[in-house]
């Protein structure tokens, strides 16, 4: 489903990726694990082509598209989904209002018909209840004024509506009190099936017991260093990271 | 008229024999007049726009067309009809509010007058509703007196008229919600606001909309009254190769007085916005609380926003706060929009009325929000 070949990139004139190898199959969960500056915030900004990155080397492909190929809007149209680490203010506009906006541009892309404004609302407040939103919440501006935790909740909120085939979840679990991560840890596993994929970015292990990774990744200096099973996971919190040397 | 400078301008304003309500005195318009500086180009108050093309610009012809409404008790009263009563009253009031150094285009509004109107509106039990359109097109003029505990909302949508001067007096304990929807139009205009406010009187003016070849906006707002709140709301969108020079002046005057300025303008490709904001602060006025923020989204390489925050401040009790921004749009909040499924021009779009929305306020008129492209 998700194919990265031999990725390279850069961030300005500095080489962040030096040549990523990973497939993710559907069904599955991916956890992405590393020292800072490792480069597993970068891998996921620029398989969602998140401006600033120049890719030098190497391919992205999702059920065969070439992501590297489209602009940020249609990797989502196509299923990429990045849940944001430092999810966007936007004042002005509402929650509900830029969920619409986004579910609309999907149905549109994909041809499905448009959600009726019932049936949007209907789908929107389950959504938010799940999440522990609080009614007042479709109303407020995009993460206007919202806490750390409410922010990250608000991400896998679209994350439930827009149905990706592919999330990337880079560092949701950080600023998230136990409670909050309870809370989004069960909304990622109720999206987890058969049809998607996930792709964790995070420092902790802790993330981990809520959500069963089905395959560990640890990245050093832009390469996968090492990759395991959930074990490996626990290795790495009782160990560190030093003992890991990027592959040569 | 046809005059492409300051001198000529005036000159022909000054020869201009008028036909419209003759009775009117207009001696202290043309001695002011021949006494006043025109603006000049580059002039301070006029540095980002040129004068001479408002000068030069052609005279509409004149539509018979009156497009003034209100509810059953109260009566928009064209000069034209005005009984003995109704000239008494105009006579008393008309200038009264005016600044004639600082806004001395006004000069000629009453010497090359097409339609004016009288409305008054006393105190009831239920706010009143008026609006005023499309008053002919040429030289306009209205003067409305909210009489003391009166309670007035004020709708206007001018048709491109070549100007238009609003005398307001806001009587002690009046409300005058004001809401100016000004439409893009392919003429050069100039409009004066010119508000007078008394003691605990609040007047509320939003003015929404969109630019013209060259349109000018001189707001003009006096607290003459202690008590009084002032609100100024402006968001506007210009299209491609408009020009619009928003000047708002609050001067608090009296003490206590409370005022908000809060303008938000997106430019477009080679278009240019202007906005002056001005707080004055006279020395018996104490206990003034004032703020002012202008922002400014500039949608193309070309476009251009020049933005001015202004305080004079005279009192030593005094909170006042003020900022100015110009800048892009956000490509963070780009990206995130877009990164959600939604192309660049939804996703700019989106953006474009979140922005203008920090100055619609929570009553905005579904109008104001057509105007700026905001249909959601």
């Amino acid at each position: 489903m998700l194919r990265i070949e031999n990725l390279h990139a850069n961030a300005g004139d500095e080489p962040i990726l030096r040549g990523v190898n990973l497939v993710v199959r559907p069904g599955e969960v991916h956890a992405l694990m590393g020292p800072n500056g490792s480069g597993k915030s970068t891998l996921a900004n620029v398989i969602a082509g998140r401006p600033g990155y120049d890719v030098t080397a190497g391919s992205v492909s999702l059920d065969g598209v070439d992501l590297l190929a489209l602009p940020p809007e249609e990797r989502a149209q196509q299923g990429v989904f990045m849940a944001f680490q430092y999810p966007i203010e936007i004042p002005g506009v509402s929650n509900m209002e830029f969920l619409k906006a986004a579910l609309d541009s999907r149905n549109a892309a994909q041809g499905r018909p448009e959600l009726s404004a019932v049936q949007f609302l209907k789908l929107a407040r389950a959504a938010a209840e799940r999440l522990g939103l609080g009614p007042e919440f479709g109303k407020r501006g995009v993460n206007e004024g919202f806490s750390g935790g409410e922010k990250k909740r608000n991400e896998i909120l679209q994350m439930l509506l827009l149905e990706p085939r592919l999330a990337l979840l880079d560092e949701t679990d950080s600023g998230l009190d136990i409670d909050s991560l309870g809370t989004v840890a069960a909304g990622v596993n109720a999206f987890a099936g058969e049809d998607n994929a996930i792709v964790l970015v995070t420092h902790y292990a802790r993330l981990l017991e809520h959500i069963v990774p089905d395959h560990v990744h640890v990245l050093v200096a832009g390469r996968i260093a090492r990759s395991g099973d959930k074990s490996f996971a626990l290795e790495i919190e009782a160990k560190g990271y030093g003992w890991l040397t990027a592959p040569a | 008229m046809n005059a492409s400078t300051a001198q000529a301008f005036r000159d022909s304003a000054l020869r201009h024999a008028t036909r419209y309500a003759p009775w009117l005195d207009r001696r202290p318009s043309r001695d002011a007049l021949a006494d006043a500086t025109l603006p000049e180009p580059r002039c301070e108050a006029w540095r980002h726009t040129n004068p001479n093309r408002w000068y030069g610009a052609e005279r509409p012809a004149r539509r018979q067309r009156l497009d003034a409404r209100g509810p059953p008790n109260i009566r928009v009263i064209p000069f034209e009809e005005a009984d003995a009563e109704d000239r008494h009253r105009i006579g008393q009031h008309l200038n009264a509010t005016l600044d004639r150094a600082r806004y001395p285009l006004a000069n000629v509004n009453d010497l090359l007058l097409d339609q004016g109107v009288l409305i008054r509106v006393p105190r009831a039990a239920a706010p009143a509703e008026l609006l005023l359109g499309d008053l002919g097109g040429g030289y306009e003029r209205a003067l409305v007196l909210v009489e003391p505990g009166a309670e007035c909302v004020l709708t206007e949508r001018p048709a491109a008229p070549r100007q238009r001067v609003v005398e307001l007096v806001v009587g002690a304990g009046a409300t005058l919600r004001h809401i100016r929807l000004q439409p893009s139009s392919d003429a050069v205009e100039h409009h004066l606001v010119s508000a007078q406010v008394g003691a605990g009187a609040t007047y509320r003016v939003a003015q929404h909309g969109c630019g013209s070849p060259l349109r000018r906006c001189d707001l003009h707002i006096a607290a003459s009254g202690a008590g009084a709140e002032i609100a100024v709301r402006t968001a506007y969108r210009l299209g491609e190769r408009q020009h619009l020079d928003t000047h708002i002046a609050v001067d608090h005057a009296a003490p206590n007085v409370v005022s908000r300025q809060v303008a938000r303008g997106a430019v477009g490709a080679a278009a240019r916005a202007v906005f002056d904001g001005r707080i004055h602060i006279a020395p018996k006025a104490q206990g003034a609380d004032a703020t002012l923020t202008a922002k400014h989204l500039l949608l193309a390489p070309d476009a251009a926003a020049y933005a001015k925050p202004e305080l004079e401040i005279y009192a030593n009790d005094v909170q006042c706060a003020h900022g100015a921004t110009v800048g892009d749009l956000d490509a963070n909040a780009l990206f995130y929009c877009r990164s959600r499924g939604m192309d660049e021009a939804a996703a700019r779009q989106l953006l474009v009325m979140a922005f203008l929305a920090e100055a619609l306020g929570d009553a905005a008129p579904e109008a104001a929000q057509a105007l700026l492209g905001m249909q959601r």
